[in-house]
């Protein structure tokens, strides 16, 4: 499954400027995610982040991690729309309203290692994998790699709104 | 009445198994042989909470590959529970 910036848009309720997940290029349903996002100069972060040095902060890379975790568990509930026979009938802006409801919260940084900078110009890859469920919550695990170097890496949980 | 020496012996070596799991899974500074069998987990007792609940999920499925599948949060009450979980869930998987 891949997901395009517009479908994005469409599904999860983040919005400029704080849409941090550009596409999504591999997705298996509730299990993995790869994630794309390109840095660039015009990010308002930089300008004070910092203004003669622009680096990502650490932060926007954990809720880029949580975001593409979002698009994982959003296709997820898609497939399971598509088995429903009673969501044909919806309309496209109703299905991803519908969809966007689902979108939980950040619960926990379990750990989360920065292990180079993030500069205008990089494309993160992120790499979403889902470990455990228990109750509404999840505990994922990511990877996030520039140039196929592991920039960040480590573990979130996060809940599902029912 | 030896085979209720060894049960009583194997139960308590799980406990003792269980707590050096939490210890380790939730970074707890405790010595685990101060944690009780009977001593409530979330809330007063050890003052854990529902997303500690899923890191002990993750903890026992590493150490003792059962999974916990149902969302009943009462497996986590205190560490007899989850000893009696993991013993019917052992039972049911070697059955």
């Amino acid at each position: 499954m891949k997901f395009t910036t517009k479908e994005i848009m469409s599904i999860l309720p983040h919005k400029a400027p704080f849409l941090l997940v550009d596409k999504v290029i591999e997705c298996e349903p509730g299990k993995y995610a790869l994630g794309i996002k390109n840095v660039t100069i015009d990010e308002p972060f930089f300008q004070g982040h910092f203004p003669t040095e622009p680096i990502l902060p650490g932060v926007l890379i954990v809720e880029s991690i949580a975001q593409v975790t979002a698009v994982m568990y959003c296709a997820e509930f898609m497939e399971s729309m598509k088995q429903d026979a009673s969501a044909n009938n919806l309309s496209e802006v109703d299905i991803a309203k519908k969809i966007a409801e689902h979108v939980g919260y950040l619960v926990e940084i379990k750990s989360m290692k920065f292990k180079k900078t993030v500069h205008p110009g990089d494309t993160l890859h992120i790499q979403v994998w889902k470990k455990t469920t228990f109750a509404s919550l999840s505990l994922i695990e990511a990877k996030v790699v520039v140039d196929n170097e592991i920039v960040a890496e480590g573990k979130i949980s996060v809940s599902e709104k029912n | 009445m030896n085979d209720i020496y060894k049960k009583a012996e194997e139960r308590e070596k799980l406990c003792r198994e269980i707590k050096s799991m939490m210890v380790e899974q939730l970074d707890i500074e405790m010595d685990p042989e101060f944690i009780t069998n009977d001593q409530p987990i979330f809330g007063r007792g050890l003052e854990l909470d529902s997303i500690d609940a899923l890191e002990l999920a993750v903890g026992i499925y590493d150490k003792f590959e059962i999974s916990v599948t149902d969302d009943n949060t009462t497996i986590f009450s205190s560490v007899n529970t989850m000893a009696d979980y993991i013993e019917v869930q052992k039972l049911e998987n070697e059955g």
